[in-house]
């Protein structure tokens, strides 16, 4: 059996914020469930950015369960835009960066942005000095 | 083989001098000697481009009519330093914005240096001389007076490498520093940076004129916190944040390419400065400090995560520069502050300046004082 793991916003409606969908999902559908982002709020809307990993069959029925809760599952495409064009090429949020979506070139001592890698942890809006990172939380 | 500041003048002004940025005298410092260093090189060009906090800008608005003597005033709702004569104001670069922390002063200069119109407000009690009590109105580079750049403490020779052995994230003016030494920052550009390659300061003194954000500045004292008792390593650079400069220049030249506004998170405001000077290679002495290089160059690692800031080891930039260390077993990710990119950029523009013959050496009026060291602010009663 294959593992598969995906990366996604899941947009809940006001009813369902206050039930526990995603331990539900780990109990029940044994899926592993990473949180990268959360906006949640009592009685309103809420969205989640998460990473569900897992046997491909497993992944398969949780996104059935979460579609019968009227959970709106859209796969991220992009989540942190960058300015680019206005980095100064400090590199300093190369350091925070973890999967190394940022990297410095050693030789040119220019700052790479690959967002392939980027898994959204954020810590890169926080240490730019420059503000240049934002979150994208949307999806197409 | 000697030469002095006159005769490498003479040789800039007939366009005879050979200029090479600090990293490219360092790369020829591995196959040749000082002694041809000497001999062949008559100015290198040091640089950097980092965050220093301790830097601003005093304007003069020009007097409306009728007159006010501002007591209390804000840009762009930033308060700014009117402790000096009526119109005549200090934009602290770390000032911040009451309501918004990620703004303040820094901004309020890179805005002014990029022609922008900023948003004046002012408050006075009224004097018989100076009636108007308050004022608004928007002011930009070309309706004031004077706009003069002038840091009290810039281009740290030598700094500190931050980690955090906590369990906690800690947000400090050395950046996002992750629990457990998830990361190490550092902040000078190593071979390129000016007082690395003159730790003495034989060369860096008062009057030396400088590239400062774009533009031709001036050292006009020695920077706050000057400390020329700093430990040196076996190749005489002091290991530990030591000299200071301080720099001044006409901000209505300078460029936002030199001069940009930061923030750090939880800190407050800051403000990259671009600062490039020139060394002679006076004689073999200097040609053995220009060459100097990452690896010899040593820095402390300092513990963030304690408020005394411990030292936990040491490292060199050529480690630091390559992207991680190894410390206690641990590879450890580093980035810099500074922009060794931007430093670069700005050594280039000083090399080309100074072969083209437009920028001169300017021999110190006075050199630094020596065997200064740091007093620390005791509680007293």
């Amino acid at each position: 059996m294959a593992f598969k793991k995906q990366r996604m916003v899941l947009q809940f409606p006001a009813g369902t914020v206050d039930e526990p969908i995603t331990y539900t999902l780990i109990k029940e559908y044994d899926v592993m469930i990473n949180i990268l982002n959360a906006d949640i709020s009592h009685g309103r809307e809420g969205s989640l950015l998460v990473e569900i990993s897992g046997e491909q069959e497993s992944v398969e029925v949780a996104r059935k369960y979460l579609k019968s809760k009227s959970v709106k599952i859209s796969p991220v495409v992009k989540t942190i835009l960058f300015e680019q064009a206005e980095c100064i090429n400090c590199g300093v949020c190369s350091s925070v960066c973890y999967p190394g979506a940022l990297e410095m070139d050693r030789e040119s001592r220019e700052l790479h942005f690959f967002p392939e890698k980027c898994v959204a942890c954020e810590l890169c809006i926080k240490a730019c000095p420059l503000q240049l990172f934002e979150l994208n939380f949307g999806a197409n | 083989m000697k030469k002095s500041f006159q005769e490498i003048n003479d040789k800039i002004r007939s366009g005879k001098a050979v200029v090479l940025t600090a990293e490219e005298v360092a790369a020829m410092g591995k196959d040749h000697s000082p002694s041809q260093v000497a001999e062949k090189v008559d100015v290198v060009t040091t640089a950097t481009f980092g965050p220093m906090c301790s830097s601003g800008m005093i304007i003069n608005t020009g007097h409306s009519d009728p007159p006010i003597r501002m007591e209390r005033a804000t840009l762009n709702g930033v308060p700014v330093f009117t402790g000096i004569a009526a119109v005549d104001l200090y934009i602290g670069a770390t000032e911040n914005h009451p309501e918004n922390p990620a703004y303040g002063g820094a901004h309020i200069i890179e805005d002014l240096i990029a022609g922008k119109d900023v948003e004046l407000e002012a408050h006075a009690k009224g004097t018989d001389c100076y009636p108007r009590k308050d004022i608004k109105t928007s002011i930009n580079r070309n309706n004031i007076n004077e706009m003069v750049m002038f840091n009290p403490r810039n281009a740290y020779q030598n700094y500190p490498v931050a980690v955090n052995t906590s369990k906690r994230i800690k947000y400090t003016y050395m950046g996002s520093l992750l629990p457990r030494m998830g990361n190490a920052n550092y902040s000078t550009s190593g071979e390129l940076s000016p007082l690395l390659n003159d730790p003495e300061m034989r060369t860096i003194g008062m009057g030396t004129r400088i590239f400062l954000g774009g533009t031709t500045g001036y050292i006009s004292w020695y920077g706050t916190q000057f400390n020329t008792s700093a430990e040196l390593n076996e190749h005489g650079v002091p290991v530990a944040n030591a000299a200071t400069l301080a720099v001044i220049g006409d901000a209505s030249k300078m460029s936002p390419e030199f001069i940009k506004a930061a923030y750090y998170e939880k800190y407050g405001v800051s403000m990259f400065v671009g600062i490039g000077i020139p060394i002679p290679v006076l004689d073999e002495e200097m040609a053995a400090r220009v060459m100097i290089r990452n690896e010899q160059i040593t820095t402390r690692i300092l513990d963030y995560g304690d408020p005394a800031h411990p030292e936990l080891g040491r490292t060199n930039y050529e480690e630091l520069m390559s992207g991680e260390i190894i410390f206690n077993k641990k590879k450890i990710k580093t980035a810099s502050l500074s922009s060794i990119y931007q430093a670069r950029k700005i050594a280039d523009i000083l090399k080309r300046q100074i072969s083209e013959g437009t920028f001169l050496l300017s021999e110190p009026v006075e050199m630094f004082p020596r065997g200064k060291s740091l007093n620390s602010l005791k509680i007293r009663k």
